[in-house]
């Protein structure tokens, strides 16, 4: 928070002295084998559960994952309940209704030509979003709006904290993510730093604005932690990426993630 | 084990001195500039005889000491851009004798004799040296016309610089932090200004830069990779001068003079940026409250009480400040402080006691009312040097004590009124490290030399504090609670350094080097700049001192008479104990850092070449590199070897200065590098509905090369006795090429199932003026 604060600044700050400029290029990139993906999800919402399992692709494809059928799909809970999943659509297993309790903790086993992943999640405590405002920043002559959430961080404990944030229905492509290092047992307002940079849109007055909150654990955090550390390159181009550090073994990319969730919508003015 | 060391301190002393003490006298003295009374560092003084010839080096502070049989012999003393004095003495007893020198104007400097120039390069043992001649930093074009001894630095052999524009460099493979900077012997932490673009040397203020990338003198230690030792100027003990110099981006004076003619003087400098200046005149309420700038002074004082004491008092006070209205500010800056006391025991041995004080500092502030919070930090060392210099007649053995106490202030965060952020102050940590260290200088034959000495060095984790042990995964297996002023944990270590030079003849010598090195004050980093807010962490129980060890084998020439000198380096340097950190780790105002680190190996090797024309019209050199440098962490990369950032395979520089005519000088420079190494995805997936990238191996791919072509010229206007002006006009990147600083990659706009590498460039053609005077 404070590091993406003080780095926009920064950046404005030389941006208004220092024309860059910026151009598409041709690079030469390594292709490397498809590699399986899967990314699970459990809510703490009555609601169909599903994990999805597909491939990587070659950089230079389109953007069209391919579905991985065939697999066993398993979820177990810490106090012996089990879900076996079902393939309802190519790549798509789900199970459902049902719904994730705070403080279980919950196994994934995927079977896939005999190899086999897993991965556990704790279901965290549920912490409300009280509201969305809107906030104003100005910089370089110039207002931009931006969203901000609201909500009270519960003392004595490790909280963290995903916000995935659509506008007019399109998911923004910044990754929000924090924790209560720095704000344990306060009134959090957060901002939700959304710009051209992202997105090639500002957000104006009329923006149907939807935010959804997840509580999240710590191994989740520190997924979307290193993929937010990643967005956008730092002067000199930022921290070397890596594959964020997945909770599934077995070299699988992607996580398996138990989460509350909660979503509330607002009208930019 | 300390005092084993005095003890060799005595007993080498003693026995050099019975040894060579037969019938010999001894010229001593200082060697000083005719007009402004400035310390000449390393002028000559040569002895010459039917029989025979020898010479020595004045010190840093212009001292020297030269012995010989008695007799009478032509003495000459000379100064590269100074004109030679020659004498005649008669050496039958112990003789004083200080000596000025008067500089050769610019004409004069052109037809000067070639005997003059002298062949050190190739006769001295010290290899890895590159001395920066401040009347070249007048005429290297540079970003905003901004003369720069960094900048300059960096189109030396085996100098990477830190990225387009930077002032930040890295030396035969070493980090950014791994270089030690002092500015009259006080340790400049953060180099840079304004994000990098601006060294914290205001180049008005500097008498002398020397750059050591090995073979390391046994006085330096504490980093792995190089020394960059910059010294101020004295001031004019003559008269009173001003000169200063106004740019299109900062504007600098410098006022200098005698307080007691030939006794004291005082030299003050200072330069400010003006961008926020232009800032307030807009009429813009959100633009004309924005801050961006940073200034620095630099002060020194000195007072000879007499031919054997003189006192230096100096200073450097510098500040950035970036702040955007009613958002964030931030602050950062370095403060120095030192004393000296030179003392002259006899001719032949001299002393300098050092006091020192250093300070890096930053401060940035949230001014949202929300989220309003000051985050404040700062390394601070208190430092003692004692540092004794022996000249026989074929030794300068040089022996001393250093004592550093380090204070790390990691993070302290305070908050007011409603904001969301906690107070939280993480807490201090205390360090001491000791040193003591012998070398000596020896003229073995008239074609032989040696440099060897050793270092003992120890570093200790002080209390109080709370210590925790990490294990390999990060997870605390023991902790407990220092009391103040407990050894938490101490580390020694010798580091022997070894040169030597052969001379084939007067123009050609072969020399090689050893040297180990140790460090204990890190930056946690994996950016490629250094940036205002970096985290630095000292060695303790988890993190061991870095250490590097490194043999360089070279050939140095000299041919015309001096005229043209050529080099040829070759190096090969293992580091251990490097420091990186694990993926998603939280580095801010984290009080179990050091659980987040890794620990590696690293490597580097590589050939410099250089070759530098010295004398007429045209002057300038042409240094290429050819290296790799690579780093190994477990768990990075699988275990294995990668580049680091900075493995540019390729580099070279070309600088050329023509002096035109009394007025015009011409100069160009012009670089060529390999891209960086960097990380590039190897295949992309979806998660969370977002375009995640796929990466296999660390640092496998290349950032397009980097080529650019700076030119300027000098135009001196019309002199009158009481007042000179020049005007630099300066183009950088003249061919206006895009230059890659960042390769990011991210959905097409147009067509999201398409992923697309973009190009980021910073700096297009940039045109310059600035006006100097002086008088």
């Amino acid at each position: 928070m404070i590091k993406r604060l003080l780095y926009i600044g920064i950046l404005t700050a030389t941006g208004l002295f220092f024309s860059s400029c910026e151009k598409v290029i041709d690079v030469h990139l390594d292709t490397a084998p498809n590699q399986i993906v899967i990314e699970g999800n459990i809510t703490d919402q009555n609601e169909v559960q599903s994990i999805r399992i597909s491939q990587s692709v070659p950089y230079t494809d389109p953007s069209i994952y391919p579905a991985v059928k065939g697999a066993l799909v398993t979820v177990t809970d810490n106090i012996g309940n089990s879900w076996t999943f079902t393939e309802k659509q190519p790549g798509s297993y789900s199970f459902g209704p049902f719904k994730g309790i705070t403080g279980r903790t919950y196994s994934l086993k995927v079977i896939l030509n005999d190899k086999t992943y897993t991965a556990s999640s704790l279901m965290p405590v549920r912490v409300p979003m009280d509201s969305l405002s809107l906030k104003v920043i100005t910089f370089g002559g110039k207002d931009l709006k931006q969203v901000q959430v609201h909500y009270k961080d519960p003392a004595g404990m490790e909280n963290q904290y995903r916000w995935v944030m659509r506008i007019n229905g399109v998911q923004t492509k910044r990754v929000f993510v924090a924790n209560d290092r720095f704000t344990n047992g306060n009134i959090v307002a957060d901002v939700l730093y959304y710009s051209k940079d992202d997105d090639n849109k500002e957000l104006v007055s009329g923006d149907q604005v939807q935010v959804e909150m997840q509580c999240i654990d710590k191994s989740i955090f520190t997924y979307w932690f290193t993929l937010s550390e990643q967005t956008k390159n730092g002067p000199g181009g930022g921290v070397t990426p890596a594959n964020p550090p997945s909770n599934i073994n077995n070299n699988a990319l992607g996580y398996f993630s138990a989460h509350t969730t909660q979503s509330l919508a607002y009208m930019v003015r | 084990m300390k005092q084993k060391l005095l003890f060799f301190f005595f007993y080498s002393s003693f026995f050099f001195t019975t040894a060579f003490a037969q019938q010999r006298y001894t010229l001593s003295g200082t060697i000083r500039d005719a007009s402004t009374g400035e310390t000449l560092i390393g002028a000559t003084v040569k002895l010459q005889n039917a029989s025979s010839t020898f010479g020595k080096a004045a010190n840093d502070y212009g001292f020297y000491s030269i012995s010989g049989a008695p007799g009478e012999y032509n003495m000459t003393v000379s100064y590269a851009g100074y004109q030679s004095q020659v004498q005649k003495i008669n050496l039958q007893a112990d003789l004083k004798m200080n000596i000025s020198l008067e500089a050769a104007n610019s004409l004069q400097e052109v037809v000067i004799s070639a005997k003059d120039r002298k062949n050190d390069n190739v006769k001295s043992a010290q290899m890895g040296l590159e001395k920066l001649n401040m009347k070249d930093l007048d005429n290297v074009p540079v970003l905003f016309g901004e003369k720069d001894v960094l900048k300059t630095i960096q189109l030396m052999p085996g100098v990477k610089s830190g990225g387009e524009g930077n002032t930040g460099f890295f030396v035969r493979g070493g980090a950014a932090d791994q270089n030690l900077i002092l500015l009259d012997e006080a340790t400049v932490y953060n180099s840079s200004h304004l994000l990098g673009f601006f060294s914290t040397f205001n180049a008005d203020a500097i008498k002398d830069v020397s750059l050591y990338k090995g073979g390391m003198p046994a006085q330096f230690g504490g980093r792995l990779s190089s020394v960059l030792d910059v010294k101020m100027q004295d001031g004019n003990s003559k008269e009173f001068g001003v000169e200063g110099g106004i740019g299109l981006i900062a504007s600098r004076v410098k006022v200098e003079g005698p307080i007691v003619k030939d006794k004291a003087s005082f030299m003050v400098s200072a330069r400010r940026t003006y961008i926020d200046l232009l800032l307030k005149a807009s009429s813009d309420s959100s633009l004309n409250s924005n801050t961006l700038n940073f200034y620095d002074i630099n002060a020194k004082v000195n007072y000879r009480f007499d031919d054997k004491n003189t006192l230096y008092l100096s200073g450097y006070f510098g500040q950035d400040n970036i702040g955007i209205k009613d958002l964030f500010s931030n602050d950062w800056g370095n403060t120095t402080a030192t004393i000296r006391w030179n003392h002259v025991f006899n001719s032949r041995l001299f002393s300098n006691t050092s006091l020192i004080y250093n300070k890096y500092h930053y401060a940035i502030e949230l001014v949202d009312k929300d989220n309003n919070a000051r985050v404040t930090s700062l390394i601070r060392d208190f430092n003692f040097k004692e540092d004794m210099q022996y000249f026989s007649n074929r030794h300068i053995i040089r022996f001393g004590l250093q004592a550093t106490h380090h204070r790390i202030a990691p993070s302290d965060i305070t908050t007011t009124g409603n904001s969301s952020i906690n107070n939280l102050a993480v807490e201090n940590r205390y360090g001491l490290e000791m040193a003591a260290y012998v070398s000596d200088e020896w003229k073995i034959t008239d074609r032989l030399e040696f440099l060897y000495g050793l270092r003992l060095s120890s570093f200790s984790l002080l209390g109080p504090g709370a210590i925790n042990t990490y294990d390999a995964s990060g997870q605390t297996s023991s902790s407990y609670q220092a009391a103040k002023g407990e050894f938490v944990k101490t580390y020694v270590y010798a580091e022997p350094r070894f040169s030597a030079s052969y001379s084939l003849n007067e123009q050609n010598s072969i020399k090689g080097s050893y040297n180990r090195n140790t460090q204990n004050i890190h930056i946690l980093t994996n950016a490629n700049t250094s940036s205002p807010t970096d985290q630095y962490v000292m060695s303790s129980n988890n993190i061991k001192p870095e250490i590097s060890d490194q043999v360089a084998l070279g050939y140095f020439k000299n041919a015309q008479d001096n005229a043209y000198e050529f080099s040829a380096e070759l190096y090969y340097k293992w580091l251990q104990n490097q420091i990186d950190y694990k993926n998603g780790a939280q580095l801010i105002a984290n009080a179990e850092v050091e659980s987040q680190l890794l620990y590696g190996k690293g490597r580097a090797y590589g050939l410099e070449l250089y070759a530098k024309k010295t004398k007429g019209k045209l002057t300038g050199w042409l240094s290429y590199t050819l290296s790799k440098t690579e780093r190994r962490f477990e768990g990075l990369n699988n275990g294995n070897y990668f580049p680091a950032r900075q493995d540019r395979t390729h580099e070279l520089s070309l600088v050329g200065i023509y002096n035109f005519s009394k007025r015009w000088t011409f100069s160009a420079n012009y670089i060529y590098s390999t891209g960086n190494a960097v990380t590039f995805p190897a295949g992309k997936y979806s998660t969370g509905g977002l375009t995640t990238y796929y990466y296999t191996e660390r640092n496998a791919s290349r950032m397009p090369y980097t080529s650019r072509l700076d030119i300027s010229a000098t135009l001196k206007a019309k002199e009158t006795k009481k007042y000179q002006s020049s005007w630099s006009f300066g183009l950088y990147n003249a061919l206006n090429r895009k230059n890659p600083y960042a390769i990011s990659f991210r959905d097409n706009k147009q067509d999201p199932s398409r992923t697309e590498a973009v190009q980021t460039s910073l700096f297009g053609i940039i045109p310059s003026v600035t006006y100097n005077f002086k008088f």
